[in-house]
């Protein structure tokens, strides 16, 4: 209001002035005091970091203001935000003055630190399981209770007389050697083939290890492992640092198998199809022979910056998919610039369709009968890279000038119709190559024979090393012979048969698109050289289908060619934080050597680490047959010989104790009960104390599957802790943004180890660790006098690795000047001691790596030049070996649900099946709708609700449904709508003390694929401060604005067979998002 | 342009009893008392961020007197890809307390499948060359400077609303004092952590502090560019869909894309002359 002289606000209020004028509600401020000047954008109020409030970790440049974090906005340093991005060298002071793009949960990633339902304190449940009440106790009881155990919920009815077992009773084995031994012994056992001979051996194992059979879970299936493995740690979010404290603790400390991540809630068959095609035909020194082994959990993605046609495939390109800020910034570019066409192939009309050159809204689960049309149209029209893939070794993509190279040409036996193993060599009289095996660390030499692979070329049968590099073998691409009473094809014309198996209609057909939609991205992809790619997401690989859906786009790319190259289909690279990257170095006699340059080997700094060992239980990574529980098919649940971090079978695993029950299970950074398709299925194990004794979670909130928890840690949130961000697949650069401290930190303080730390996920372990006296941690933690007694002994260390990699070449980190040391000290002028301490920081890597540490802190992380990702027309940072087009190590698995072998090629299988491969058909029972899911990009999963400003843009989401569909149903936009499936009658989720329905609002449009409805994923909570909950003895009241919406994950479809599980994919391990059929109900 | 021609200038709008009140205004959001800023920045690169590149061209803007700039932006809806970074930026910068948004983004689904598209529209203020929302204010709290921003001053406002009414695109929206953090177990600090709008730091002191009851709209972040630093929306442009600069500089950036055969302005037939352009 216009100013008064001499009445000052006080006064107008106590006059009441404004009080009667409904015009008069605003200030009357005199003039400010405060004076101009714009802080934020002032060096000694910045700090760089990397966000997480999605996985992709732009890079971020956090604005401090009186100690408060005010804004927050993209680093010009990082790659992910600017393009290109500034120049490493650049000068902070200058780079404060510089903000770059961040997405909108970036920027709104303060509301995720400082939420008003964040957790100071430990807290103990205080009522049943799920009842919400709760009391606050001190961290060092928590601590103790959980690693003694005993009557730990006494007061609680019915729980009385239920004494929990500690940690303490389930860190059984602790003999570091004995562990081994015995571990050599099981995998003896499981590699033997004959049932007798297993048994011989667990006889003699148990003979052996008598004094030690107390501390296996079953004396008579040794293969289970030691009862350590009962304590089993699981994650949702997890990071480089953070994850790698939790191995040493969980597997090194511990001894337990049991360290599982979420991989298959995310794009697990994307990892696992990626693993099982960069399998390498080597030597393994564990088991003494040559296997197809060291496959990568991985994949690739497009890269945009040069690319002229994209296909994205079930890939949420404007929303997510690591996602909007570095993608786009690149994507748009090029669209707009007219260098660059893109499709997308997604049943739903995402927000990147609105740019697209064509969408086609392909039925969902069909992904792979799309890509067999593609290359059914590639082969006929000799639109494949023949040249490309002649080349079988390496030696011939050297010749040839290409930087991968596949086995497309590579023969394959072929037995009762069926494609095997690949022929080999010996079998036609190639004798197999000598070769020998140098341990890099004892220097020992083991000499071993080398089986070789064969194929054709111009008629005849060339034996040949896959990696020999000093001689070229290029093969003939379809094949179908028989050599010396051997039948085989190559592995392309296995491909070419499956793909020829169906004519360009019926694919067309069983992906519910037209033959012109297939052909018109088959061309484009084939007339850019390698500057095309398919891009391949979460709607490819989340299916039961998922694995070979990936696959069959991943040839579509190989028969591209565009792996390794610009605009086509790379891979990440990161700086080593490890220190056990090895470099080439010349030794002064002029010889070649492997060695370490980095200062600290995490691996060499682990005293007394256990090697854990035995079936985990997930049951993955082994072959059913393999184990002493094999009592034919089905299994009583699926074995996951390819795959890992399979966390929908984690919860019912242990509430089914199969392979064994477990103990304990700590939670970390995620939420199965929310995140999880029919995630309400893992309510029933986690409410049962029975099956699961002891439960604890670290959180920053109570969300809903802490609400079950019988411990709740508090923990850091990402302004307030480290991590080593690393990469993603659609970044050519090496990087490795850092995640640093930037605000104080909300938890409360703990004493561990006499030091101070908030109390957080690494409170937690080092807790553990003292209370325990667990090896690998405390004042000898890192070795002889080498302390691990704060955190910052291991982050600073890490740092120090990622600053000193390239010191080989001198290519290491500058050091910071005087006055950049002078700024890292005073930018962090508001934290507090338990985090920053310059002297603990100096003296954790010594005074002349600080320096390092310092140059590479005040930047956020290390980020490689822009000019030196290149290779002329190919990326820098290759994948760079033999790709497999035929999967040999997955044609030797077989389906531990049904005893079928699995196919090792891109093979067509239709989506929507159970566990044993029976076709779910419940839209014959009226179930009309397929439900997928989306993400906006205001959102990411579980974890973004509490950010009111994001809320403000859409306070709540919807059911998305086509008009035809609405027609048919007589529903209307806006209606209110329940979710209802054969596995969720009513249609709700059954939280335990009460049933919330499933309802949502119906959105009525055209952009989906009539059919189909969608809904966004992170609304609808129930927990995560959503809902009222009591603290020692205090309510805390709810805020409604959290659980706004609808979360339709419970109407997903429980697998009919394992009836407590989500449907899954039993080849790749994705649990599935999108193979449900639902009903939709006027609410 | 010399500050006590801008008092004049502004003086020979506002009304009599007003002027002493003005004096004062015209230091507050003219930018004409600040010193040049010092930013250095790398470069030019040819290859450079667009953003990079119109930083540059805004220092060399600021170099000119106020009279002479004249701040545009241009939005290419072709490359906005509806991401909200703009919105959600705009919020946490000037600190907008719930039911205020500067830079909304709208969505909106035409067509018939498979023939779909969405079309968002990020609408900021418009900066109007014959703003609609200034002649309606009794107090002459808001106004058109010289260098093309529709200003407010907070100090000024009466928080009437009548502008509020006038602006047909509908950027102005009045400030309840509200924060969303209100009602919840902890009233966070970041919600009142200062502001700089208009080159004055603020600090909230209590619900009655401005500009809580005032008239808000989006300033093109007018204390960035006294800080030699971009509007909030273009440096987190994410698409890098909008262009942002002194017009009247033929070389610059925002010169070049914005004179074109697909330029639209929103609701041009008002003949409010926006300073704000898109393509289509
Ligand atoms: S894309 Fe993900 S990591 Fe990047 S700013 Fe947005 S939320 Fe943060
Ligand atoms: S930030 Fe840019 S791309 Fe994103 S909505 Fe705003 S204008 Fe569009």
């Amino acid at each position: 209001m216009k100013r008064t002289k001499g009445v000052s606000r006080r006064d107008f209020f106590k006059t009441g002035v404004f009080l009667g004028s409904g015009l008069l509600t605003t200030s009357c401020s005199p003039r400010s005091v405060e004076g101009g000047s714009y802080d934020l954008a002032k060096p000694e109020n910045i700090l760089y970091s990397a966000c997480l409030q999605c996985n992709t970790g732009c890079g971020i440049k956090v604005k401090i203001i009186d100690g408060v974090a005010s804004k927050i906005d993209g680093s010009p340093y990082n790659p992910y935000n600017l393009v290109p991005h500034l120049k490493f060298g650049t000068d902070p002071k200058i780079v404060s003055k510089i903000d770059a793009p961040l997405c909108p949960k970036g920027q709104a990633g303060i509301q995720t630190a400082y939420d008003p339902y964040r957790l100071r304190t430990v807290l103990k449940r205080a009522g049943q399981r799920g009842e919400n009440k709760w009391k606050t106790i001190p961290f060092d009881q928590a601590i103790s209770e959980i690693c003694e155990g005993g009557l730990l919920f006494k007061d609680v009815p019915g729980e009385e007389k239920r004494t929990v077992t500690g940690l303490k009773g389930i860190y059984v084995l602790k003999d570091k050697d004995v562990m081994k031994e015995m571990g050599k012994a099981v995998s003896e056992i499981m590699q033997a083939k004959e049932a007798n001979k297993k048994k011989e051996l667990v006889a003699a194992f148990k003979i052996r290890f008598k004094d030690n059979l107390h501390a296996l879970i079953d004396p008579d299936h040794p293969d289970l492992g030691p009862k350590n493995n009962q304590f089993v740690f699981m994650w949702g979010r997890l990071k480089g640092g953070r994850g790698d404290l939790i191995k040493r603790f969980a597997s090194d400390a511990l001894g337990s198998e049991n360290a599982h991540g979420h991989t298959t809630v995310c794009q697990g068959s994307l990892y696992f199809s990626g693993k099982a095609m960069s399998e390498q035909w080597v030597f393994d020194a564990k088991d003494k022979k040559v296997k197809w082994t060291g496959g990568n959990k991985f994949y690739w993605q497009a890269e945009l910056e040069n690319a002229r046609f994209v296909a994205f495939v079930g890939a949420n390109i404007f929303d997510a998919n690591y996602g909007p800020t570095n993608r786009m910034s690149r994507l748009m570019q090029s669209v707009s610039s007219g260098g660059l066409k893109y499709a997308i192939i997604d049943p739903r009309f995402s927000k990147g369709a609105s740019k697209a050159d064509r969408w086609i809204p392909v039925k969902p689960g069909e992904d792979g009968a799309f890509a067999l049309g593609v290359i059914r149209w590639m082969i006929e029209n000799n639109r494949i890279n023949a040249a490309y893939l002649r080349n079988a070794n390496k030696g011939a993509a050297k010749k040839n000038n290409e930087p991968n190279w596949t086995n497309a040409s590579w023969l394959v036996r072929i037995d009762n119709d069926k494609p095997q193993a690949f022929l080999r060599g010996e079998e036609i009289g190639f004798p197999a190559a000598r070769k020998q095996y140098t341990d890099k660390e004892t220097g020992e030499t083991t000499p071993y024979d080398y089986p070789l692979m064969v194929v054709m070329h111009g008629g005849k049968p060339a034996a040949f090393d896959p990696y020999k590099d000093d001689s070229a073998v290029e093969g003939d691409l379809f094949v179908d012979t028989v050599i010396k009473g051997v039948r085989v094809k190559s592995s392309l014309q296995i491909i070419k048969e499956e793909a020829f198996s169906k004519s360009l209609d019926e694919w067309a057909r069983i992906c519910g698109v037209s033959v012109d939609d297939i052909v018109y991205i088959a061309r484009n992809l084939t007339s850019h050289g390698r500057r095309a790619v398919a891009d391949l997401h979460r709607g490819v690989s989340q299916h039961t289908n998922g694995f070979y859906n990936v696959i069959c786009w991943n040839t579509v790319n190989a028969l591209i060619g565009n792996y390794d190259y610009r605009g086509g289909f790379i891979k990440a690279s990161t700086y080593n934080y490890t220190g056990d990257k090895t470099v080439k170095v010349k030794t002064p006699a002029g010889k070649e050597e492997q060695k370490t340059e980095q200062p600290f080997n995490f691996k060499k700094m682990a005293p007394g680490k256990l090697s854990p060992f035995g079936v985990s239980v997930i049951r993955h990574g082994v072959k059913y047959e393999d184990s002493t529980l094999f009592s034919g098919y089905p299994a009583k649940r699926p074995w996951f010989p390819l795959a890992s971090d399979i966390y929908q079978e984690i919860i019912p695993s242990i509430g089914d104790a199969y392979p064994y029950p477990a103990k304990a299970l700590v939670l970390y950074m995620g939420s199965p009960v929310y995140a999880l398709p029919a995630g309400h299925t893992t309510i029933e194990v986690l409410k049962d104390v029975a099956k699961l004794p002891l439960f604890i979670t670290i959180d920053i909130t109570v969300g809903e599957t802490s609400l079950y928890a019988d411990y709740i840690f508090p923990d850091l949130t990402y302004l307030e802790r480290w991590e080593m961000q690393g990469s993603h697949p659609n970044m050519p650069f090496k990087v490795q943004p850092v995640r640093q401290p930037v605000i104080p930190p909300i938890p409360e303080t703990a004493k561990i180890f006499g030091e101070e730390y908030p109390i957080s996920l690494e409170a937690f372990i080092l807790g553990v660790a003292e209370k325990l006296r667990l090896k690998g941690f405390g004042p000898d933690g890192f070795g002889k006098g080498v302390p691990f007694t704060h955190p910052d002994h291991y982050y600073l260390r890490a740092i120090a690795n990622v600053a000193i990699e390239g010191l080989t070449d001198g290519k290491e980190v500058p050091s910071a000047s005087d006055d950049e040391m002078r700024l890292f000290t005073e930018c962090r002028r508001h934290l507090p001691k338990s985090v920053f301490d310059f002297d603990r920081w100096r003296k954790a890597v010594g005074d002349d790596l600080i320096k390092k540490v310092v140059y590479v802190l005040n930047r956020g992380g290390r980020f490689e030049e822009y000019e030196k990702a290149w290779d002329g027309e190919k990326v820098k940072h290759k994948y760079g070996t033999l790709i497999n087009l035929y999967q040999e190590k997955t044609a030797k698995v077989k389906n531990s649900m049904t005893g079928k072998s699995l196919k090792g090629y891109g093979q067509y299988l239709p989506p929507f099946r159970d566990v044993t491969d029976k076709p779910i058909d419940d839209e014959k029972e009226g179930y009309d709708l397929v439900l997928i899911t989306s993400r906006t990009i205001l959102h990411t999963k579980s974890r973004t609700a509490t950010n009111y400003w994001l809320n403000a843009i859409l306070p709540e989401n919807y059911v998305y449904i086509h008009q035809k569909d609405a027609a048919r149903l007589d529903l209307r936009d806006g209606d209110a709508v329940k979710v209802v499936s054969k596995s969720n009658l009513d249609g709700v989720w059954d939280i335990g003390p009460y049933r919330k329905p499933m309802t949502g609002k119906l959105k009525v449009g055209q952009a989906i694929r009539p059919g189909t409805i969608s809904f966004f994923l992170g609304y609808g909570h129930w927990a995560y401060g959503a809902n009222d909950i009591v603290i020692d003895g205090k309510k805390l009241r709810g805020d409604k604005r959290r659980g706004q919406g609808i979360h339709a994950n419970a109407a997903m479809r429980v697998d009919p067979v394992l009836k407590n599980t989500p449907l899954e994919d039993v080849y790749g391990g994705s649990v599935v998002f999108y193979d449900s059929r639902v009903k939709l109900v006027k609410a | 342009m010399e500050r006590r021609e801008a008092i004049k200038d502004i003086g020979t709008i506002v009304a009599g009893a007003a002027l002493a009140a003005s004096l004062d205004l015209a230091v507050s959001t003219e930018a004409e008392a600040k010193e040049t800023p010092e930013v250095s920045l790398p470069g030019p690169a040819p290859d450079e961020d667009v953003i990079i590149t119109m930083q540059r061209d805004l220092l060399k803007a600021l170099k000119k007197p106020l009279k002479d700039r004249k701040w545009s932006m241009t939005i290419d809806l072709r490359k906005c890809i509806g991401c909200h970074a703009c919105t959600v930026g705009c919020i946490a910068e000037n600190k907008l307390p719930p039911g205020v948004v500067y830079r909304p983004v709208s969505e909106e689904e035409i067509g018939a499948s498979p023939n779909v598209a969405i079309r968002f529209l990020p609408r900021p203020c418009m900066q109007c060359d014959n703003p609609p929302c200034t002649v309606v204010c009794p107090v002459k709290a808001t106004w058109k400077r010289e260098d093309g921003i529709v200003v407010i001053d907070y100090d000024q406002c009466i928080g009437c609303r009548y502008c509020l009414v006038a602006c047909p695109y509908g950027a102005r929206s009045a400030n309840s004092g509200d924060l969303y953090t209100d009602g919840t177990p902890h009233r966070e600090a970041y919600e009142t952590s200062p502001t700089y709008e208009y080159g004055r730091k603020r600090v909230r002191k209590s619900h009655f502090s401005s500009p809580v009851g005032n008239a808000m709209k989006c300033h093109f972040c007018s204390h960035r560019l006294d800080a030699g630093m971009l509007p909030m929306c273009v440096t987190t442009c994410v698409g890098r869909a909008t262009y942002f600069g002194d017009v009247r500089d033929p070389d610059s950036v925002i010169a070049k894309v914005t004179f074109k055969p697909n330029a639209w302005k929103f609701k041009e037939g008002l003949g409010t002359k926006p300073s704000v352009t898109y393509l289509l």
